[in-house]
């Protein structure tokens, strides 16, 4: 066995050894943590690359490289062992290194982002522990192994997210996350149980005795359930229902534009590389279980229907939200819904690689945006508001090009960038789907919705002139303070220049990852195309259809609907751009109030706060009144009870017992006296007390015989 | 059986080398050491006693024997050697607690008749012959006799040992007539022959007053009430060291020879007796013949030993009742007569010597500088003589019953022995319920003697008590072995266990 999946444990490990190591360090030690976690997360990278190095060696259908140890034993024999393990395949390897890699840059990027926070080494403890997670949930060969780093990882965002918790929305965002997530989880859970049930492991794979192979899907494709569905089907849709809690999939997308009040880097981390994709790696570890089908029966399982289903509502549900959102980090959230929405329509149509391939291009071009999003925030003191930005192109070059790169591989600008080609080749296994065209029409109008919202967000960022003067408003005000309370510490720096309210490029330190991912965003075009698909074929897709004319047209149709949308968001917003942040937008003008309802996002979440949450306050009220009443009142009686008990048992004590206890023990004193005047000292009384003795007992023994 | 002189020098080579030490001992002490100091005699010749045990321990141990001469008078088998080396022990320690005395000059004399005593006891312990059994009886208890005397400047000395020779006369006299109406009956000397003899004889009223007179011989000697007289003014008047022997190493072997003589001899008496009194309920509970008379022994033991502890003010006395008390609970063991009654008997007998001897040994300290024993001399030992002190917690803790010393696992073992053999009609639970209850009683006249040691202030001008160092060595010796015993009783009761399967108890 090679070295580096001996000790693959390494690459998650060294995080999180980085943020034990700063956790105990001191607030002041910035440096120390700062250099720590990045110097972990070089090592991660290296030691990833290295396993990638393996992987490619291995290739798609080779034999898979594992290692599992006996973690527990919690009954006798060999099934009461619970083992863990990691693996080492390209799915794993590929995310490893995407997830260092972009990570990598996140952590340097955060270093200039969090320069004037106080917390900075508390910061860097939760994105190193947070890194870890991740990486652990990538290598895991163990649901349960899996399991656990998905729970961490979950911590940490509930952590990360409310970073700044002496915010209000800050702390409620996080509790939103975790809980919402939770839902998932619980089903997770479940499905895990079950899994553990039928297959009697965990492991994913362990010599054709893992839950993913050949023998364990045979058993569990045959039985069926009382719904009619086979027994994988209904655990991948218990597991699926995890990734839609994780992945912000529809129903559950409500933590996720909520998270954006944690720090921008944790925005990118989180939404964009890691966390959000960990449901969609979920799927697509589990994805054998997911597509087992019986001979003969149809490829497309309910499983992989309802993945398909819910990805395509998602795409489409969120990216028609995102059009009427202002807030510049909300509308990257709701991209990312969307764009997960893609991700996982990719898995329930094409497969792994389709859906992967979107995953790590879309890492790549979310962390630009979010980073590039924070950039404007930063150089915009705080400021959020698309409405109140404009025209920052000329001040913000290198934040401008990157953005925009960032921008046109989202939208998915042809043949130049990564998103085009892993979109369009999303909607070219839509167009092909057996089932139905649906998913497909979705898709397109999701691209098209894309191109359009980000367009309008460009423009009204980068385009036109600055509206944060022209606007006597509240919230600039505190904005402002905010910037300079948090300017405070190193007074003489950029902030004092001669217009300090003008933005400002940010330092180096966050532009160079900006231009790092800008590279990516284009170059990773290169490994997935219909000529080169080299990334389908290391992830064990087999088709090599070229450019064949169904691929072109279908090219041409998404190219066309990419540039009307971009056409539109630039008639619409950039041709004459507003002078005043209180214009209303254009879009109110569209009928039947379908902007309100964007922009209050279908009522999704007041559609939870009157259902789930109303009740969930009602429940808890009847448990108080309950506990207080009811149950308490029980506790109360009882405890009134025992107390009556113990007065009569202490009147009881007091007059019975202790005046009876020394009565009784005089009386034994008494008796020992008395019995010991018998010891006269008088040694012809003990030879008659002898004698005595003997003829009593001897009568006693006769009569008491019976004689 | 015809056994060559050699053979059974061999078999009782344990016997001969103490006594040839007890010689030794005399000769020496009357040859060479006359003219030294008491003290050097004392510790010349005592270490030459207590390296006659040891050679006799070293012996046993060495050459396990097993073997059955002369008809049951001299038998040999891993329970004996088991009890004998127990016996040995005791008397090593009574050796070593008696080296700081000063109430003799006759040591050679003194030590000679402590080995002679434990000679009379080993023999004892071998025996299965009534004749055998009263003439090693009435060895042991001669030299018991003198030792109890051997303070001859003191009255008390002299008093407690006349009573103590008139009440054992006695009682001799009655075991002596017992033993022969009991041959009168059978027409038997060995134990055996005398349980087969009686196996279809009735409990006739001869039997009965034999079996009465037996039980009375062996109550005196084991201190059980009402036969227990002797015992306080023997224990209070006789020298420390003395006292300490004739409640530890007389009381382990005749306790065994007790069970013994009733396990074996009476088995015939036993069988009958649950015929005869199978008829009356009043008697159910008792299954065999001389049950009933123990029973009430012990009882009365219990209750009296007990109770009259309480208003005791002398040390020594209060030993001496606790003693009765604790005779009281060891028949129940007797009475259970079963082969875990008797591992348990003996664990109980040799480990309540163990802490006698030690309590004896505190006594003997505090007595050697406060020129009595009453409770008030010990007051605030704890700060004058602190190590001393700690040993005199764990001996009475111990004779208290406290987990984890090995009075309380004794009490248990030995209740738990007659619960399970009573266990079909709960015959001896209420003997055991009376034996706990007791026990509770007696704490408070052990943590009488703690308060007085640790609480109780010093008595005004009290200095340091100045106890020499092979005192606090026993003394230290003896409340580890309690601890040891009492937390690892397997030491003791696996041996004990294995002995006992071996020699077919």
């Amino acid at each position: 066995m090679p070295w580096i999946v001996k000790n693959l444990w390494l690459i998650p490990a060294l995080p999180m050894l980085a943020a034990g190591l700063t956790a105990l360090a001191p607030q002041r030690c910035r440096k120390f943590a700062a250099s720590l976690a990045i110097g972990s997360m070089v090592g991660a990278f290296l030691l990833s690359l290295c396993a990638f190095a393996r992987a490619l060696q291995i290739g798609p259908h080779g034999p898979k490289d594992f290692y599992n140890f006996d973690w527990l034993q919690f009954a006798a024999g060999a099934p009461g062992v619970l083992q863990l393990g990691w693996v080492l395949d390209p799915l794993t390897a590929v995310m490893l290194v995407m997830v260092t890699f972009v990570g990598l840059l996140i952590f340097i990027y955060s270093v200039g982002y969090m320069a004037h926070d106080e917390n900075f080494t508390r910061f860097f403890t939760f994105l190193s522990l947070f890194a870890g997670a991740m990486l652990g949930v990538v290598i895991a060969n163990s649901l349960l192994l899996l399991f656990i780093c998905w729970e961490l990882v979950g911590l940490t965002s509930y952590l990360l997210i409310g970073f700044w918790y002496h915010r209000p929305s800050a702390a409620a965002a996080a509790k939103k996350a975790f809980i919402t997530t939770r839902v998932g989880d619980v089903f997770f859970f479940l499905g895990m149980m079950w899994l553990y049930h039928e297959a009697g492991t965990l492991l994913f794979y362990d010599e054709g005795r893992g839950c993913l192979e050949q023998g364990a899907l045979i058993g569990m494709v045959a039985q069926t359930t009382s719904l009619g569905l086979a027994v994988s089907t209904c655990i991948g849709l218990l597991i699926f229902a995890g990734a839609v809690g994780k992945s912000g999939q529809v129903p559950l997308h409500v933590w996720l534009p909520d998270a954006m009040e944690g720090p921008t880097p944790v925005s990118a981390l989180i939404h964009a590389a890691t966390m959000v994709a960990a449901g969609v790696f979920l799927v697509a570890r589990v994805f054998p279980l997911m597509a087992a089908h019986p001979e003969g029966a149809a490829a497309e399982t309910t499983a992989l229907q309802a993945v398909t289903w819910i990805g395509a509502i998602t795409a489409v549900f969120a990216a028609s939200i995102a059009v009427a959102q202002n807030d510049i980090k909300r509308i990257l959230a709701y991209s990312t819904v969307s764009q997960l929405g893609y991700m996982m329509m990719g898995l329930g149509t094409g497969g792994v690689a389709v859906g992967m391939f979107h995953l790590i291009t879309h890492a790549f071009f979310k962390a630009l945006l979010f980073m590039g999003a924070g950039s404007v925030i930063h150089g915009c003191h705080e400021e959020q508001d698309i409405r109140r930005m404009g025209g920052i192109k000329k001040y913000m070059p290198i934040t401008f090009a990157t953005y925009a790169v960032g921008m046109l591989a989202l939208a998915g600008f042809p043949l130049f960038f990564s998103g085009f080609w892993s979109k369009d080749e999303i909607l070219h296994a839509a167009h092909g789907w057996p089932v139905s065209h649906v998913p497909f029409y979705l898709g397109v109008a999701g691209a098209f919705l894309t191109a359009f919202y980000m367009t309008r967000q460009v423009a009204l960022v980068f385009f036109g002139n600055n509206r944060s003067e022209a606007l006597p408003s509240r919230s600039t005000h505190e904005a402002k303070e905010a910037h300079d309370k948090s300017h405070a510490p190193n007074a003489g720096g950029h902030a004092a220049a001669e217009d300090s309210r003008a933005p400002h490029e940010s330092p180096p330190v966050m532009t160079w990852p900006l231009i790092i991912l800008a590279a990516c965003a284009i170059g990773l075009s290169v490994i997935g195309t219909p000529a080169w698909p080299w990334f389908q074929s290391f992830l064990g897709a087999h088709h090599a259809e070229g450019f064949t004319a169904g691929v072109v047209k279908l090219m041409v149709i998404s190219a066309l609907i990419v540039f009307a949308g971009l056409g539109l968001g630039w008639w619409l917003y950039g041709r004459k751009p507003s002078q005043n942040a209180d214009e209303p937008d254009v879009l109110e003008k569209l009928p039947l109030g379908m902007h309100t309802w964007f922009a209050r996002k279908y009522g999704i979440d007041e559609l939870y706060e009157l259902t789930v949450i109303r009740f969930n306050a009602w429940s808890a009220r009847a448990c108080a009144f309950l506990d207080q009443w009811i149950w308490g009142g029980a506790v109360a009686l009882v405890s009134y009870l025992m107390l009556g008990f113990s007065w009569v048992s202490r009147a009881f004590d007091e007059f019975v017992i202790n005046l009876g206890f020394d009565q009784s023990c005089g009386g034994v004193t008494r008796g020992g006296r008395m019995m010991s005047r018998f010891q006269d000292g008088r040694v012809q009384n003990y030879l008659r007390i002898l004698g005595a003795g003997l003829v009593a007992l001897v009568l006693f023994l006769i009569w008491g015989g019976g004689k | 059986m015809n056994v060559s002189y050699l053979e059974l020098l061999k078999l009782a080579a344990p016997e001969t080398i103490v006594v040839l030490t007890a010689l030794a001992a005399l000769v020496v002490d009357l040859t060479s050491t006359r003219d030294l100091e008491a003290r050097f005699r004392f510790i010349i010749n005592g270490m030459i006693a207590c390296a006659g045990c040891v050679a006799a321990i070293v012996w046993m141990l060495v050459m396990p024997a097993h073997a059955n001469a002369l008809e049951g008078m001299f038998v040999v088998d891993p329970l004996t050697q088991v009890v004998k080396i127990a016996l040995l022990g005791l008397t090593l320690f009574t050796v070593l607690i008696s080296m700081d005395s000063t109430f003799t000059e006759h040591i050679g004399e003194y030590l000679a008749l402590i080995l002679l005593a434990a000679v009379g006891m080993m023999f004892l312990v071998s025996a299965e012959d009534i004749l055998m059994i009263f003439i090693s009886l009435e060895l042991t208890s001669l030299s018991l006799y003198i030792l109890a005397a051997f303070n001859k400047r003191d009255v008390n000395s002299a008093e407690a040992a006349l009573k103590y020779f008139l009440f054992g006369g006695m009682a001799a006299a009655f075991t002596l007539f017992g033993l022969s109406l009991l041959y009168g009956l059978s027409g038997a000397t060995n134990l055996g022959q005398i349980a087969a003899a009686l196996e279809d004889k009735g409990l006739d009223p001869l039997l009965i007053v034999a079996m009465v007179m037996i039980v009375l011989g062996f109550g005196f000697k084991v201190a059980a009430v009402p036969f227990h007289l002797w015992a306080p003014d023997a224990y209070q008047g006789a020298p420390t060291p003395s006292a300490a022997f004739i409640a530890s190493g007389s009381k382990v072997a005749s306790f065994f020879i007790f069970a013994k003589v009733m396990m074996i001899g009476f088995t015939g008496g036993e069988t009958n007796g649950v015929h005869e009194i199978a008829g009356s309920a009043a008697w159910q509970q008792f299954v065999s013949g001389w049950t009933p008379v123990v029973a009430v022994v012990a009882v009365l033991s219990m209750l009296l030993g007990n109770l009259v502890a309480i208003v005791q003010s002398s040390v020594k006395r209060l030993i001496a009742y606790s003693a009765i008390a604790h005779a009281g609970y060891m028949l129940i063991g007797v009475m259970a007569h079963s082969g875990e009654a008797v591992a348990s008997l003996v664990y109980y007998a040799v480990t309540y010597g163990l802490t006698t001897i030690g309590a004896f040994g505190v006594v003997a300290v505090v007595e050697a500088r406060s020129k009595d024993d009453q409770l008030a001399s010990f007051a605030g030992l704890s700060r004058r003589a602190p190590v001393v002190s700690l040993c005199m917690m764990i001996f009475m803790l111990s004779l208290a019953g406290i987990p984890p010393l090995a009075g309380f696992f004794g009490k248990f073992y030995v209740f738990a022995a007659a619960l399970k053999t009573g266990a079909p009609n709960l015959g001896l639970l209420w003997l055991v319920i009376l034996a706990i209850a007791m026990s509770a009683v007696s704490f408070y006249y052990y943590l009488q003697v703690l308060k007085q040691i640790y609480v109780a202030d010093m008595p005004a001008g009290a200095e340091e008590l100045r106890v020499p160092v092979l005192g606090q060595v026993v003394l230290g010796l003896i409340a580890v072995g309690v601890i040891l015993l009492g937390c690892a009783p397997n030491l003791l009761v696996g041996v004990l266990q294995a002995s006992i399967k071996a020699a077919g108890l």
